[in-house]
């Protein structure tokens, strides 16, 4: 019947094990012991799978998905329909080659943990993975009151939203995530390289580096390097990225390797984030992803644009979430506060620096930290440019963050209670915290250092009348 | 309160009652009572002829004290002044802190569950804590020692309420 991939992610596992071993009996008994290893660890793994898979099942009854497994210690989890926010079906190169597919189910998490519960059912063939997400997420009678007057009640048209354009490729090695990629890949190589017995590791010579040339060449090499890695990266992940609106439901596909279909429903779109590091908004790019409720941490799912120019991802936001207009600044003293707490840090080391110098006459402290207080000022700066707050007729944005900015506009329904917060230097500042409280993404997104008195007035724009109980 | 003057939002209306003050007050001193054995210990096992540990003897004891007078003397009162609770008929509104102030509001309709929960020293006191949850893992309003029998009551309330008004929750 199904054959069951597990076996060489497990026989993966294995060779951590296996290494060591093989250290110790050593390969000096030539290719039989080799060759007999490669067969055990093949038959274990082989034996583990099948025992796995004969102890898993799943059913999707009409209220519930029920998956059971364990080898002896049994279990049965059951997930409601009604709380499954989303069904992502992949499709690893191992998957495709077989005709198989994995399919995850997301499950509302609790109000306590914000982490989303995920259900994996792995190995089934293509066909039953597109019924199972198919059934699963069948339009089910909309919630009276919450019907969102953007999703479309039509027949079940597709509208493509975006599409990836492979020349956005060329922004991954500004984005952190992105050049993460060739790095990890290079910890893992000398991470494998330690674990092989000495016997096998490649004989390098130490490399004699001599002179500024070539020290200028080594670095622009690794540079080069690492910016193609990041962009093979990205690739990988986001190859033939397309985003569609189909029957109620937000759908994106993706990759290079294994394809991932993921599957969300508008209706349980709060707002939207697009988000920008540093590197990205130098070169005019952004990515934005969906607030979905009950998603949780499962961040990756809400993913809508992973990376592409600025005007894309403004326009993409848009037709999901209304544009509630241009934002507005935050007062004066928001800007002094964030120059301030900005120089801090360097004035501390400064002050600790002058006290060595005067003490034992070491310099090098009170230099760097009159260089960090210096650098301070544009980064205080900054800070205080990015941030913004807006309230139009149907959703709300807010907008904070300098080393990755983020902005985020949110219905207004999306709000289920307000935070304000005041420290004592905010007070005599006449300042003040909000913080949105939303049932999705990271649970609340603040305006930072707004006016005391437009704490009232944005509010009660920004959600419905019960937020007047904070006016005076 | 001098803060009035500047506060962004409206106070709630109910304080606390008083047995709050003796409850901060007990934790001040427990606290009080803890870092001074750790002192002692500190002063009769460390040896203190050293340069860094030469100014143990008397900062030591200087900082508990400033420890006792903040902790015992300052802040139940602040504590006590600055904390407000109330619950309107649209939503439940709290005031906590003593140096930064929280204002949180949540509209009974997005109540997803209340929790009552009573530590031993809320006990000995007569106090409970009320929590509203949401689906916001932010949006938690906690209204830290009211009475025990109130407590419940405003519980049972709300959590009779939400079901009524509840909309989608989310």
């Amino acid at each position: 019947m199904l054959v069951h991939t597990v076996t060489f992610k497990q026989a993966r596992q294995l060779v951590p094990v296996v290494l060591p071993l093989g250290a110790v009996i050593g390969f000096d008994g030539g290719t039989t012991t080799v060759v007999l290893l490669a067969v055990g660890v093949t038959l274990a793994s082989l034996g583990f799978a099948a025992l796995n898979w004969s102890r898993f099942g799943y059913t999707d009854g009409p209220t519930a998905v029920v998956v059971t497994r364990g080898l002896l210690a049994r279990s049965a989890r059951t997930v409601p329909r009604d709380r499954i926010r989303g069904v992502e079906v992949e499709g690893p190169l191992l998957h495709r080659l077989l005709g198989l597919v994995r399919v995850r189910i997301d499950a509302a998490a609790g109000a306590t943990t914000a982490e989303g519960e995920e259900v994996v059912v792995d190995g089934v063939t293509r066909a039953e993975g597109e019924r199972l997400r198919a059934g699963l997420l069948q339009r089910r009678p909309a919630p009276d009151g919450a019907v969102d007057p953007a999703a479309p009640e039509a027949a079940p048209a597709t509208e493509e939203l975006a599409r990836f354009d492979p020349r956005w490729l060329l922004y991954a090695p500004l984005a952190g995530s992105y050049l993460a990629v060739p790095v990890a890949a290079v910890g893992a190589l000398f991470r494998l390289l330690d674990e092989l017995p000495r016997q096998l590791r490649p004989d390098v010579d130490g490399v004699h580096l001599t002179g500024w040339l070539a020290v200028v060449l080594a670095v622009g090499t690794a540079l080069v390097l690492l910016a193609l890695g990041a962009v093979i990266g990205a690739a990988v992940v986001n190859w033939g990225f397309r985003l569609v609106r189909r029957d109620g439901a937000l759908v994106a596909d993706r990759g290079l390797v294994t394809r991932r279909h993921t599957e969300l429903e508008v209706d349980r779109i709060r707002g939207v984030s697009v988000s920008a590091g540093l590197g990205l908004r130098w070169a005019g790019a952004a990515r934005v992803s969906a607030l979905v409720t009950g998603l949780g941490a499962a961040q990756r799912r809400g993913q809508l644009l992973p990376l592409g120019p600025r005007a894309e991802a403004d326009r993409l936001a848009g037709l999901l979430v209304e544009d509630p207009g241009e934002l507005r600044r935050h007062p004066a003293a928001a800007r002094r506060r964030q120059v301030v707490r900005s120089v801090a840090p360097g004035l501390v080391v400064t002050v600790v620096g002058g006290a060595l110098a005067a003490l034992l006459g070491w310099w090098p402290a009170l230099a760097a930290g009159l260089g960090l207080a210096l650098l301070g000022v544009p980064v205080g700066l900054a800070r205080y440019a990015a941030l913004g707050h807006r309230a139009g007729a149907r959703s709300f944005a807010v907008r904070s963050g300098w080393l990755v900015q983020e902005q985020v506009v949110l219905q207004r329904r999306a709000v289920v209670g307000w935070q304000v917060r005041q420290s004592p230097f905010q007070r005599r500042a006449g300042v003040a915290t909000v913080v949105a409280c939303v049932g999705a993404g990271s649970g609340g997104y603040a305006a930072v250092d707004l006016a005391a008195g437009d704490v009232v007035p944005f509010t009660r724009a920004a959600s419905e009348e019960w937020a007047g109980t904070l006016a005076p | 309160m001098t803060a009035t003057g500047s506060a962004p939002v409206r106070e709630p209306a109910w304080p606390l009652p008083r047995a709050a003050i003796r409850l901060w007050v007990t934790q001040g001193v427990i606290g009080t009572v803890f870092w001074a054995v750790v002192l002692v210990l500190a002063l009769a096992l460390l040896p203190t002829d050293d340069a860094p540990l030469s100014a143990l003897p008397w900062a030591g004891p200087a900082l508990l004290a400033l420890y006792a007078v903040v902790a015992i003397g300052l802040q139940p009162w602040i504590r006590f002044r600055v904390h407000r609770w109330e619950v309107t008929p649209e939503a439940v509104y709290a005031l906590t802190g003593w140096l930064t102030r929280t204002w949180t509001l949540v509209p009974i309709a997005r109540i997803q569950t209340v929790d009552v929960t009573r530590g031993v020293l809320q006990q000995a006191y007569g106090l409970a804590t009320v929590a509203v949850l949401t689906a916001s893992s932010q949006g938690t309003v906690r209204v830290p020692h009211l009475p025990a029998g109130v407590a419940e009551q405003v519980a049972t309330d709300l959590a009779r309420r939400a079901e009524q008004v509840r909309d989608e929750a989310t």
